[in-house]
């Protein structure tokens, strides 16, 4: 991946992957109430990135995925994107006796996004004082490169680089692994910086 | 049957691929909102291909090929230079889908942007007098495009389905027609 000069210093960038540590660490516990198993969270990634790179970021452009998309809106416009290839998505479906290319499934899917998308923003919106909305998740089953570029441009921001806030939820006991994204709009990094001191 | 050492460009975004040499594969892989244009002269066996982002570049930014506005014209100049002629380039289009709706956050633009892509790109494919001969545009599915040189054949596939023939005679291909 080639490097950018960054607009953000060292101690930003640890700002915001705190963030995203506690925010990832509540979805977490909410997947966790909804499946009734443990999850396990990585140290998120912070990183300013290209977008031919931020694309490129969980996978190869033709690689599909279950993608579920929460639209954030409020003092800050962003992305909530969860990634989940088709096998772990037939294990977490599966909790609840569903296939993941069914209404139910979806339904089901758009229902983790909700949850998992809800819990982390609010921890974001609590610690910034910043009013945050979810929309209603939208859930597809496509090309990676598709979603995350369709994701990045579909406000029609003309962005150069984009931050990604990108950590994985790994569902115990289960061979199910979710890459969970936050992708804040042209200029919501900087008021994110901004409410929080930095 | 002959199989030929063939060379895959990918067009990234932003980017525009060329090739003069019969057996080259332009490819833009997961078109979502983004639109590929590809400009191609079967004749001299000459092809383009880029991957446009945005319609056009934001008053005051810089404009770069990501905008229709500076790809449309300088993927022109670019075919015409590796030996292209102009009356006889075909255009094909291929993505500005909708996969997802942004609609009703705020400062968000009235309509899709894969849409407006597909607008600006058309607009400027007629002021450029280039004759768009094929597409495979809108909808909620990301696609994959690929021209193969010498074949003048341009294939769209989308997630899970197969390739398939969207310009150009599939019997060159070996693979089937579109519907």
């Amino acid at each position: 991946m080639s490097t950018q000069p960054s607009p953000y210093t060292e101690l930003q960038l640890d700002a915001l992957r705190e963030l995203a540590n506690i925010g990832s660490g509540q979805a977490a516990a909410a997947l966790s109430s909804l499946l009734g198993k443990a999850v396990d969270i990585s140290v998120p990634t912070a990183a300013l990135l290209p977008l031919n790179d931020a694309v490129a970021v969980a996978g190869e452009p033709d690689d599909e995925r279950h993608g579920i998309l929460v639209p954030i809106v409020g003092d800050m416009l962003a992305s909530v994107v969860l990634l989940v290839p088709d096998a772990d998505a037939h294990t977490l479906t599966a909790v609840y006796g569903l296939d993941p290319h069914s209404a139910d499934g979806r339904s089901m899917l758009q229902e983790v996004g909700n949850i998992v998308g809800t819990s982390y923003i609010n921890v974001l919106a609590q610690m910034t004082g910043m009013a945050l909305e979810p929309s209603p998740p939208q859930v597809t089953h496509d090309m990676l490169g598709a979603i995350l570029a369709s994701v990045l441009l579909g406000r029609g921001s003309d962005l150069e680089v984009a931050l990604i806030l990108d950590s994985d939820l790994r569902v115990e006991e289960e061979e199910c692994s979710i890459s969970f994204l936050l992708l804040p709009d042209t200029g919501g990094v900087d008021d994110l910086l901004t409410r929080i001191g930095l | 049957m002959l199989t030929a050492v063939s060379t895959e460009h990918l067009a990234r975004m932003g980017e525009q691929v060329v090739s003069a040499v019969a057996g080259d594969v332009l490819a833009c892989v997961g078109l979502g909102s983004c639109i590929g244009l590809a400009l191609i002269d079967r004749r001299a066996d000459v092809a383009g291909l880029a991957h446009i982002m945005l319609p056009e570049a934001p008053a005051g930014a810089p404009a770069s090929g990501k905008h229709a506005d500076v790809a449309v014209p300088a993927l022109l100049d670019a075919v015409l230079a590796a030996g292209g002629a102009r009356h006889r380039l075909d255009a094909v289009i291929v993505g500005g889908a909708a996969m997802f709706s942004f609609g009703g956050s705020t400062g968000s633009p009235a309509q899709e942007i894969g849409r407006r892509n597909e607008e600006a790109v058309r607009r400027l494919l007629t002021a450029q007098r280039l004759h768009l001969r094929a597409e495979a545009v809108g909808g909620t599915r990301g696609r994959t495009m690929r021209v193969r040189i010498g074949q003048g054949v341009v294939t769209v596939k989308e997630a899970g389905g197969r390739e398939s023939v969207l310009f150009g005679s599939a019997d060159a291909a070996g693979l089937r027609r579109a519907a």
